[in-house]
């Protein structure tokens, strides 16, 4: 086996004799571990990182050009790897119906005659909102799926924003 | 490490041995589907044949050679003309996906083989 380059095994591979394969993560596991074991918050998950690594790695196999060299290869999965688990962490805030009311400025808005730079649709739900109705209800009311009910709101939201700045 | 290598390693394996028992178990069932379907297309288009008596067209080849040289052609492009065509058409698409199915199956034997041997070894070893 140790006589084997990386090219006779991804070929061996290739070729479905796929026991070929745990000389490449017995060459790469540590190599890799360290290198994401350095980049990570919480070093346990550095394990599951580098399974995702060799298994991503292991379904692209058959497209793998077999005359280029697999550490960069395998690099770059790790760096897609890393990404992937940055965004997972990144901090988000779940938008609840809730949110919109508590926002004064859009609130002041509402009031004013600014609603009517909006179209039909838009002005009816966002008054509705203002009334305190959930998306839900207003989702009922205009028989519209809520996600719907949620895209015009924002489109709304976004609307009224640049035209409250502009003036 | 070690630990961590046998654990890709395991992962690997069952991720193959599900994909390549799918992949078998798949040209398997589609191979049969279409050989069934075929030689049902083929035994109605023999009954159709048979219906039409169009088999009689062929019943002079049991005659002298001139007799069969004489009225090869005629009866053979009367016959030609008694085929029912769409099912014709039918019978030699499915005849054509069933050789097409057969050729990649050929294709990818030594692979499939060789990797249910890495899978023999690996799990039953």
């Amino acid at each position: 086996m140790a006589e084997l380059s990386d090219k006779d095994i991804i070929k061996k591979i290739k070729n479905g004799e796929i026991d070929h394969y745990s000389y490449i993560v017995k060459k790469y596991t540590t190599l890799i571990y360290k290198f994401i074991e350095r980049k990570l918050f919480k070093k346990d998950e550095a394990d599951d990182l580098v399974q995702n690594v060799f298994i991503s790695f292991y379904k692209a196999i058959e497209k793998f050009d077999e005359k280029r060299p697999i550490k960069p290869y395998l690099f770059q999965i790790v760096q897609n790897e890393l990404k992937m688990y940055y965004r997972s962490k990144k901090p988000t805030t779940s938008l609840y119906d809730d949110i919109y009311l508590e926002n004064d400025r859009l609130q002041d808005i509402i009031d004013d005659d600014y609603l009517s730079h909006l179209n039909q649709v838009e002005r009816n739900i966002l008054q509705h909102i203002s009334k305190g109705y959930s998306y839900k209800e207003i989702g009922k009311l205009f028989k519209k799926p809520i996600n719907t009910i949620k895209s015009i709101v924002r489109r709304g939201r976004l609307k009224l924003k640049k035209i409250y700045e502009k003036t | 490490m070690k630990k961590l290598e046998e654990k890709i390693i395991k992962k690997i394996y069952r991720i193959e041995t599900k994909k390549t028992v799918g992949q078998i178990i798949n040209e398997a069932v589609l191979i049969i589907i279409m050989t069934l379907a075929s030689m049902f297309m083929f035994s109605v288009i023999v009954e159709i044949l048979n219906e039409q008596t169009s088999f009689d067209l062929f019943d002079f080849l049991r005659d002298d050679f001139e007799t069969i040289r004489s009225y090869f052609v005629n009866n053979l492009l009367l016959f030609v003309q008694e085929l029912p065509f769409p099912l014709i058409y039918i019978f030699f698409a499915l005849l054509l996906i069933l050789i097409w199915l057969i050729c990649i199956s050929f294709k990818n034997y030594n692979k499939v083989k060789n990797k249910l041997i890495s899978i023999y070894k690996f799990w039953l070893k």
